[in-house]
């Protein structure tokens, strides 16, 4: 479908002023902290992020459809509790945690999708609802901190394939990879033109509401994939709601170049959004801002970045006017 | 007769669609409560109801501030360390005296309306989307207040705020009296003034707005600037309550803040809402909340239960515009309900 | 600007930053520590972290160590985060109000084995290297369940102000708590509620649940005390309750009031105090130097234990002379009596708990042996047994149970 804009050049995507920024900031981390070029340092840095980034990841497909979804929490809890009750109850746990979780998760989104979509709530509203109740449901499984988490999971998926690889870093690069599938097929592409003109997209003959629905899903499916991981990264189960992960979430898909308002973005610049708000904490662990510093030093840092992004639009929109108008040169997914 | 009913509540310019909102979100708290009379008879007594409504008026006051940045089409996430900076500034400053207040008050309230103001700049000359911008600003800000403070005000608060928020008129618990004021100013200051009108418009159009030459810029830093002034009198409000002050005080309210105006009508998006119906969204909260305490469950069961009854009262509030639009289709010489039916809903 | 245009100007900004130089400094003679909290803003984490900064500035330990705190805020991962970098930046010592009993072990293991001291403060892991110092192995649910239960003759209606829901603490004190309470059929529970340990909180929830149950006899909460009695003194000032909790200094101010006892008032001041996070610094440099080598991982800080007729003004600054309590006006009164402690932490004065600042002219002294803690599975230890009677009182003796 890219095929009319040959002889244009494509604009450049916001993923990589991103992925720029956060090159500027690991160089930063890596002159303080040499460390952090160790195969050990890259993966405990991949581990730091793998959770917020597959989380981000999974929002990017509601914010793209023009929504919010604020249960990706609530889900994590739910997903996280079950991870460290039942993984090491049942013979060859960790698949079948696995399977599990993702099915918790698609079942939640879907039920965010159908309250959104089907039911006309408003997205913000009701996903606050169905976090706090899974935040419930957390609690009624795992009372307080504990459980235990599968032997596998815990220790092969926060370690290193093939000597040099580590797993997390294996895990994004499937997710990217699977994503850049995703864009092309028809749902992918029907989700951007539902961000971009929920009129245009219904009178072109999309199912909007079906899009959204499914939307929703596939994000809640992400989400307990990150619960998944998340009882990886810490073996064990929680059932306490972080709210400040909660932003962090948001900040990385608004980060990443992704606009709240939908139609333009895409998962690449949510995980390298993740990646820049776990890299800041080292870096400025690192450089020794003084602990009266640190917070002033995250919120400043999250308005640069967004300032940094907000030049990859100026940029953009300036190279389509330069490209001649093509129906369907569509806005630029990345 | 249904259709008098409607047709007068359609086309009266007083009594909006969304005024119907905030009624039955009202009704929907007052149902709650009798439901739980039936249940537990001790329950709802004058006592218990005025306890009700006096410590709602922290989630009252502060969510005008939100209610208004939504009409915008934006969000505050700084509410909730607005408040808290307040309450410690004032504490700070008076440390126990009242002649300290005279100039201890303006200050604070400058101050938190300052980084209110900081948020609207940034919104708008910035275009830093409203979400980050207020998360940012509101992190540095708690930043330099544990650096100042370590977190917790070690000075008492004035003795003339404690006595404020625990003294009586004729009967009646102060804090009850200050709600039904400031329902009243609210409601005047965002539908009635042009300034309100505006902000509808720039919230239902951001492209008429600009065509109308409306002060878009400086009517959104001052709508953040409102909000932090209402989280500051919120938290002065709070620490004279509690008679204290810590730098976590004003976190349980963020979330509140914006379940309050959208559960009370108002439209995410921007561009519609009355403050009426955020004022009912926050009693409706502050009545659920004491059902829930009420019902003596586990945490998770209360959880699910305010989630559960969140997305209820959304549903019913959707349920009602659907209800409308089709007793519309019913009147002759119809008033058009176009425009009135909230984004979501493809009917 | 072109993309190379901002390449240069970051590059430009970078070298700013450089020569601020690497403020951990090859100096082999000091040890690096590291303090890291994860709550902040609150009085209780604020007054622990106060005292453990004005111990590590008091002579000796100002000299022997380069003293550094952390926040890493209420995201566990976060928290794993920053104690991995403090392992890259050659850390000695770290001392941390952990998030999670459970979720650090392995990065606790990880720091451990490179020789790393890890100590935490009043919040427990199960890793079996680290160092846990708490009481709440003191059985606070327990005792004084029991000493309202005494209190009241056996009967009479209450109200439950539990923690934060989730964690090991809420779900250990309020077990031991409902396990007194049940064995006795004349008390009741009349309502119960989640104050997260907040006055604000506790004090509109109590004066919710007091207008629909008019004749409480007793409140029992951890944390919150002081805004549970304030909803009661303003809605019901002329019966008041027998009341269980924290030790804030207006608490204890009402407690000691003769006109408050008059009406009824009965208050036992206890609860994990601030100073347990000094107690804990002070143990983790004498394990560091050398100076102790402990048998158990799990030392037991003393519950605070202070009933009204124990209460003694003081004149000072100081907790001299058996006085526990300061004069109206001269803290908040959220402030944390339980900040100072005279037999283990001389060294902290009021202005100490409050700035930070080391108290002038003090010098760190010895402590005492420890007094090592019971096993509590999933709080402290991993593949353990709890004591058998775990869940009772070891401060007060129960009353017979009436027929």
């Amino acid at each position: 479908m890219s095929q009319s804009t040959r002889g244009q050049r494509r604009p450049i995507p916001s993923s990589a002023f991103a992925a720029l920024l956060y090159g500027i900031m690991f160089a930063i981390y890596l002159l303080y902290s040499p460390s952090a070029i160790t195969l050990a340092g890259i993966t405990d840095l991949l581990n730091n992020t793998i959770v917020l980034a597959i989380a981000a990841a999974g929002l990017t497909l509601v914010i793209l459809t023009a929504e919010l979804d604020l249960s990706s929490v609530g889900v994590i809890a739910v997903t996280n509790v079950i991870v460290a009750t039942v993984s090491t109850k049942v013979p060859g746990g960790a698949f079948i945690t696995l399977i599990l979780v993702c099915l918790i998760g698609l079942l939640v989104g879907l039920i965010n999708g159908w309250l959104v979509a089907f039911l006309g709530l408003q997205s913000l509203a009701a996903t606050l609802g169905t976090m706090i109740a899974c935040q419930g449901v957390a609690l009624l499984i795992l009372e307080a901190p504990g459980g235990e988490v599968a032997a596998f999971i815990m220790n092969r998926l926060t370690d290193t394939v093939f000597g040099f690889m580590p797993v997390a870093g294996l895990i994004l690069l499937l997710a990217v990879a699977g994503w850049l599938l995703f864009r092309r097929t028809r749902l992918g592409i029907a989700i951007y033109a539902v961000g971009t003109d929920a009129l245009a997209a219904r009178l072109s003959g999309l199912n909007v509401k079906a899009t959204k629905w499914l939307a929703f899903g596939l994000a809640g499916m992400a989400y307990g994939l990150a619960g998944y991981m998340l009882g990886a990264q810490t073996g064990t189960g929680d059932p306490r709601i972080s709210n400040s992960f909660l932003l962090y979430v948001f900040a990385a898909v608004a980060i990443g170049g992704t606009p709240l308002g939908g139609g333009r973005g895409g998962v690449i610049g949510s995980v390298v959004g993740a990646g820049i708000l776990t890299v800041m904490q080292k870096l400025l662990f690192a450089v020794g801002v003084a602990e009266f510093y640190t917070n002033i030093f995250n919120g400043v840092i999250m308005i640069v970045a967004i300032l940094f992004g907000n030049l990859s639009a100026i940029l953009s929109l300036r190279q389509k006017a330069i490209m001649s108008q093509h129906r369907d040169g569509q806005l630029v997914p990345n | 007769m249904n259709d008098i009913l409607t047709r007068s509540l359609v086309s009266s310019r007083t009594f909006k669609p969304e005024t119907l909102t905030a009624l039955l979100v009202l009704l929907g708290a007052v149902l709650m409560m009798l439901a739980m009379k039936v249940l537990n008879p001790g329950f709802g007594s004058v006592q218990q109801i005025a306890a009700i409504l006096t410590t709602s008026i922290f989630l009252v006051v502060a969510a005008y501030g939100q209610g208004l940045v939504i009409l915008l089409g934006g969000i505050d996430l700084s509410i909730g360390v607005v408040m808290s900076i307040a309450g410690m500034m004032i504490a700070g400053l008076t440390n126990g005296s009242n002649e300290a207040l005279t100039w201890a008050l303006p200050v604070t309230l400058i101050s938190c309306t300052a980084i209110g103001l900081l948020n609207g700049l940034g919104v708008a000359f910035l275009k830093i989307p409203p979400f980050i911008m207020t998360l940012a600003n509101g992190t540095a800000f708690f930043g330099v207040a544990l650096g100042i403070t370590a977190g917790s005000s070690q000075r008492t608060v004035a003795p003339a705020l404690q006595v404020l928020m625990s003294a009586q008129i004729g009967g009646i618990p102060v804090p009850i009296v200050l709600i039904g004021w400031f329902l009243v100013a609210g409601s005047v200051l965002q539908s009635r003034t042009t300034e309100g009108r505006k902000i509808y418009a720039i919230g239902s159009s951001l492209a008429a707005a600009r065509v109308a030459g409306l002060p878009i810029e400086a009517l959104t830093i001052a709508a953040y600037g409102v909000s932090g002034l209402c989280a500051a009198i919120a938290g002065l409000l709070l620490a004279g309550y509690s008679s204290s002050a810590t730098l976590d005080m004003g976190d349980p309210f963020l979330m509140p803040t914006i379940a309050a105006v959208v559960i009370g009508g108002a439209c995410v998006t921007g561009g519609r809402g009355l403050y009426f119906g955020t004022f009912a969204g926050a009693i409706f909260l502050s009545a659920l909340s004491t059902i829930i305490t009420v019902l003596s469950l586990s945490q998770g069961w209360r959880n699910i239960i305010q989630g559960g009854i969140i997305i209820i009262a959304l549903i019913l509030q959707t349920k009602q515009w659907y209800l409308l639009s089709i007793v519309n289709r019913q009147l002759p010489g119809k008033q058009s309900l176009d425009g009135v039916l909230p984004q979501n809903s493809e009917v | 600007m072109t993309t190379f245009q901002w390449l240069v100007t970051v590059a430009a900004v970078c070298t700013l930053i450089a020569p601020e130089g690497r403020l951990y400094a090859q100096n082999e003679q000091k040890y690096k520590v590291f303090l890291d909290m994860s709550y902040s803003g609150n009085t209780w984490q604020a007054a622990a972290a106060n005292g453990i900064k004005a111990l590590a500035a008091t002579p000796p330990y100002d000299k022997m160590i380069e003293f550094k705190t952390i926040i890493s805020g209420t995201d566990v991962q976060r928290q794993i985060s920053d104690i991995q970098s403090m392992i890259a930046a050659g850390a000695k010592a770290i001392i941390l109000y952990p998030l999670s009993p459970t979720a650090l072990n392995r990065v606790i293991h990880q720091a451990c084995s490179k020789g790393i001291v890890v100590f935490t403060y009043d919040s427990t892991v199960t890793e079996p290297l680290a160092y846990n110092v708490s009481n709440i192995t003191a059985r606070y649910g327990a005792n004084t369940a029991q000493w309202m239960v005494n209190k009241l003759g056996g009967k009479g209606e209450i109200i439950f102000n539990h923690g934060v829901a989730g964690t090991a603490v809420t779900k250990t004190y309020d077990e031991q708590a409902y396990a007194i309470f049940k064995k006795y059929p004349g008390i009741k529970i009349v309502g119960d509620f989640y104050g997260n340990w907040n006055d604000a909180t506790s004090q509109e929830e109590v004066s919710k649940i007091l207008a629909a149950h008019p004749n409480v006899d007793g409140i029992w909460t951890v944390d919150g005390t002081y805004g549970s009695l304030q909803a009661v003194v303003q809605n019901r000032p002329n019966r008041l309750v027998v009341i269980a909790g924290q030790s804030n200094n207006g608490y204890r101010l009402m407690m000691a009031d003769p006109a408050l006892q008059a009406k009824g008032l009965q208050g036992i001041s206890s609860s994990a105090g601030p100073a347990v996070g000094g107690y804990a610094f002070k143990v983790m440099m004498e394990v560091l130097l050398s100076k102790k080598k402990l048998t158990n991982h799990n030392v037991e800080y003393p519950l605070p234990w202070v009933e009204a007729k124990d209460i003694k003004m003081c004149s000072g600054d100081r907790f001299e002379g058996g006085c526990n309590v300061f004069p109206e006006g001269r803290v908040p009164p959220l402030f944390l009596d339980t900040a100072l402690d005279p037999k283990f932490l001389p060294e902290l004065s009021l202005d100490a708990v409050q700035t930070g600042n080391p108290a002038a002219g003090a010098m760190i002294q010895p402590l005492p042996d420890p007094k090592y803690a019971d096993n509590l599975p999933g709080i402290n230890c991993q593949e353990c047994k709890a004591p058998a009677d775990a869940l009772e009182p070891n401060l007060v003796s129960p009353i017979p149970v009436a027929k």
